[in-house]
């Protein structure tokens, strides 16, 4: 059933303005939400959501013009992930992951 | 003689009767005192004066000794003393007393007199040159008293008519004055001189007055018979009976010159004042409306301040009128209020209660039972209001016109008072929160219905005023976290599905809330207008990046990315996507991750939506539907006659959710779908085909999905989500309070609970709360006293 459903839509595409189809989809307004893409949602340091700016930050109420993107999330090489500010404190005191006590060292940045 | 020994004291007593009275109240003792400070300076006024007198004399001697020179001179100026004064004649005395007698007995009984005024007047002059004064004085009085003496007679008589009494007695003072300033006016240089020189003699005039109140109106049955005369006129005229008043007001003057107002008069008129309105009052009060019965009070008011104006005397006035207040008001306060306030409010009766005001705030404790009652009508009228299921539809538009017509009755009635505004406000609070949660609701929604475009019915002013009316009714909702949930579930609604009206009106409810709530409570709401502005530049620079690389086809895709956490959740839904689809979305993911790395998206169907082209055979239409609606009429380009099962094979939507599309595509208003058999609802055997003579005079038609009974599930999930959230905020009130105290015994943390948390709590949940924190370690219970709880660092 799908395989037919997909063949018509193939055809569909290619094809759109066959007076045949009956219907033909012009536009689409989709949604979608977006998370950081971590294993643990809350953030070791803090124990506040990742999604959720850190603590600190929502302590000071901090605003940008975009609202939380100075608050992004961090991973290690250990894939471990952590609020950006919460790591960049964290560091000073101690250069390990507090999760596995590796050395850290930054894999990737939110964005 | 003795009248005029009398009446020094008599003039002290009626001087110093206020005082005295005043000081009887508060004790004794200093009465005692006051009484001998009187007489001490009586004494010292005497002494003052037997001072200056020798002076007095002195000079007139002088000026006499000095007219005697010029007549002594001769050449040789020699000053020799008279050899003998001149004498008067032997008789001088008696034939000039006599002679005064003889007019003053014609002035008192109304003849003519038989010697010139200015011959009177003389004679009296050299009277007093020649030191009868004092003779001549007490001769006056005794003549007088006579006379006054005999005017008793015509008051004795008994059965007079209290009318003839009244008239006669006012003639008789009348004629008393009269002749009392013709007198006068004969004997005035026996009153410039030696009652000048005597303070303890009383002028001639009050030597008249103090006669005739000796001995006339001091007469128990004269004075009794005159004040009773004088009530029951008074009483006549309250009655409505026309009754002469120049008659009143001169025996009242009569009564205030004899300065027996007071004690004989004013007393006995407030009894008969408070007996009468004490009646009145009762009667009244069961008899007459409200409303009727303010605007007696209001004309029994005016008519005795007129009454004050007219012929009472002005010292009268503030207890006469406290009388009257005492009487009509103060013993009715609750009487009228709880039979009249509510209906007047209801009215509103405007004019009504603004003399309630009015007249309540002359009274003391007035206002504060007005606004007691005030008080309680509001928390009553407005519980019924929220209270009821059945009206929940109106509610808010029910509180916003009650709060409107209190405050226009506050306003315009009530002066703006600050404690009926703040009773009202104290009010307000509280029987709004007598329902948990609805009211919250229904304001949200309420918000939600005016922001949403096609609502025209006003003008951005008219929203902008609107709204600021309705944060007023939000200040005071305690559960503000719910409003939040309902508000944000329909923001999300309005901005995913371009509902909103005006994007300026949206912005000015969120500062409003801003204002009311701070920052905390709108980030997030904030955050929802911001994904969507980042949506936008999303879009266009995906639609850049796609004519750059030429992929996409005839499909225009526009996607919302939103923040998870700053939205209501929506349940993933997997459905399954036709190919085109699936690869337009992957691409569109490829290329959003790519720009913002470490971010996952996940996708939801269920807020889509689509525009589809259609061919009917009476032309082409153009179908604005949701994501679920045009799946399931896509897959007619292929197969005609689908059954229900065959639908939810090929799409995978929801059992529930299918019905739904499938039943606003058959059986709604457009319905470009066929069902057989035909009927409302869709079963599971229904097959469907594509209608294709399906007509409608638009092109582009908008088919409605069909709503899910949102009442049940859905409501239940949002409250859900709001008790999750208090939970937290429990949690976190108690870490604090544990924190700064240490220890703490059961009640006084719950009590230290109920102060802080803005929501309402019942004491079960926050145990729940307390015995989880001590499965978390956070806090402990005291090992001696298991009632006490130690705070766990």
């Amino acid at each position: 059933m799908s395989g037919e459903d997909c063949d018509a839509f193939d055809r569909g595409d290619n094809d759109g303005q066959k007076p045949d189809k009956m219907f033909t989809l012009k536009k689409w307004n989709a949604v979608a939400m977006w998370s950081w893409d971590v294993e643990c949602d809350t953030c070791a340091i803090c124990r506040v959501q990742v999604m959720d700016a850190c603590l600190r930050c929502q302590g000071e109420s901090k605003k940008d013009s975009y609202g939380k993107q100075d608050c992004v999330v961090v991973w290690g090489e250990c894939n471990h992930s952590f609020h950006f500010c919460c790591m960049s404190l964290w560091v000073k005191q101690n250069n390990r992951c507090p999760l596995c006590q590796q050395e850290w060292s930054i894999q990737r940045m939110g964005k | 003689m003795s009248g005029i020994a009398k009446t020094p004291v008599l003039a002290e007593e009626g001087g110093n009767n206020q005082t005295r009275k005043r000081s009887l109240q508060t004790s004794e003792q200093c009465n005692n005192k006051r009484t001998k400070s009187d007489e001490m300076s009586a004494n010292e006024k005497k002494s003052n004066f037997s001072m200056l007198t020798p002076n007095s004399n002195g000079s007139i001697k002088m000026t006499s000794s000095s007219m005697n020179k010029p007549g002594a001179a001769t050449k040789k100026l020699v000053i020799k003393n008279f050899k003998s004064k001149p004498n008067l004649p032997e008789n001088y005395q008696e034939t000039t007393w006599s002679k005064l007698r003889e007019a003053v007995i014609a002035i008192q009984t109304s003849k003519a007199i038989a010697y010139s005024l200015e011959e009177l007047y003389q004679a009296v002059e050299n009277m007093c040159s020649h030191k009868m004064a004092s003779q001549l004085y007490v001769n006056l009085t005794n003549l007088v008293e006579a006379h006054v003496k005999a005017n008793i007679e015509q008051f004795l008589s008994e059965s007079m008519d209290r009318q003839v009494f009244l008239k006669r007695m006012d003639d008789c003072w009348r004629a008393h004055c009269r002749q009392m300033i013709m007198i006068r006016s004969i004997f005035l240089y026996l009153d410039r001189t030696y009652v000048l020189q005597n303070p303890s003699i009383h002028s001639i005039w009050d030597m008249g007055l103090d006669l005739f109140r000796h001995h006339i109106a001091m007469n128990t049955l004269v004075q009794t018979r005159t004040v009773d005369g004088l009530l029951t006129l008074i009483e006549r005229e309250r009655g409505g009976d026309a009754v002469d008043i120049s008659l009143l007001k001169s025996l009242l003057r009569m009564l205030s010159d004899l300065q027996i107002y007071q004690d004989a008069f004013e007393h006995k008129f407030l009894q008969a004042t408070e007996r009468l309105y004490a009646a009145e009052g009762q009667r009244l009060m069961r008899e007459l409306a409200v409303p009727q019965y303010l605007a007696h009070v209001e004309k029994r008011l005016r008519e005795e301040n007129e009454r004050l104006l007219h012929y009472l005397d002005p010292s009268t006035k503030w207890q006469l009128i406290h009388t009257i207040e005492r009487q009509l008001l103060s013993e009715h306060l609750t009487g009228i209020l709880g039979k009249g306030l509510e209906s007047l409010m209801d009215g509103p009766r405007l004019a009504d209660l603004t003399t309630l005001y009015t007249l309540f705030s002359r009274v003391k404790d007035g206002l504060t039972e007005l606004c007691n009652h005030f008080n309680a009508y509001i928390k009553k009228k407005g519980r019924t209001i929220v209270i009821e299921p059945e009206r929940d539809k109106t509610m808010v538009a029910e509180l916003l016109e009650f709060k409107e017509q209190l405050d226009h009755v506050v306003n315009t009635c009530f002066q703006r008072n600050d404690k009926f505004l703040y009773s009202m406000r104290e009010a307000f609070e509280y029987f709004i929160n007598q329902r948990q949660n609805k009211p919250a609701e229904l304001i949200a929604k309420f918000v939600d219905v005016k922001l949403r475009a096609g609502n025209k019915e006003a003008t951005e002013e008219e929203l902008e005023r609107l709204l600021d009316k309705i944060m007023v009714l939000f200040r005071f909702i305690h559960g503000k976290d719910v409003f939040e949930a309902f508000y944000k579930k329909d923001l999300a609604k309005r901005l995913l599905v371009g509902k909103s009206a005006s994007v300026d009106a949206e912005k000015s409810m969120l500062s409003k809330l801003k204002q009311e709530c701070g920052g905390g409570f709108t980030c997030k709401l904030e955050g929802m207008f911001k994904d969507m502005e980042l949506s936008k530049d999303i879009n266009i620079t995906y639609k850049q990046h796609l004519a750059a690389t030429s992929e996409g086809g005839g499909l225009e895709l526009s996607v919302y990315i939103l923040t998870m956490g700053f939205w209501p959740t929506y349940g993933a839904v997997d459905v399954r996507l036709p190919a085109t689809l699936t690869r337009q979305q992957d691409h569109f993911s490829k290329f959003y991750l790519a720009k913002h790395s470490g971010r996952k998206l996940q996708w939801q169907p269920t807020l889509g939506h689509c525009v589809l082209r259609a061919h009917f055979a009476q032309g082409n239409k153009e179908l604005q539907v949701s994501l679920f609606q045009a799946l399931c009429l896509l897959l007619f380009n292929d197969g005609d006659n689908l059954s229900f099962e065959d639908i939810k094979a090929a799409t995978n939507i929801e059992e529930g959710e299918l019905r739904r599309t499938l039943q606003s595509l058959a059986c709604g208003k457009a319905r470009v779908l066929s069902k057989a058999p035909r009927g409302r609802e869709v079963h599971d055997s229904d097959h469907f085909s594509f209608n294709a003579d399906f007509t409608n005079k638009l092109f582009r038609i908008k088919i409605n999905q069909i709503q899910m009974k949102e009442t049940s599930e859905e409501q239940k999930a949002t409250e859900e989500r709001v008790f999750q959230d208090r939970q937290y905020q429990i949690d976190a009130a108690i870490v604090r309070v544990m924190k700064m105290r240490k220890a703490l015994s059961h009640n006084l943390l719950i009590s230290e609970l109920y102060n802080q948390l803005k929501f309402p709590v019942k004491p079960a949940d926050l145990k729940k709360r307390i015995e989880s924190l001590i499965d978390r370690d956070y806090m402990e219970r005291d090992k001696d006293n298991p009632n006490q709880y130690n705070y766990v660092a």
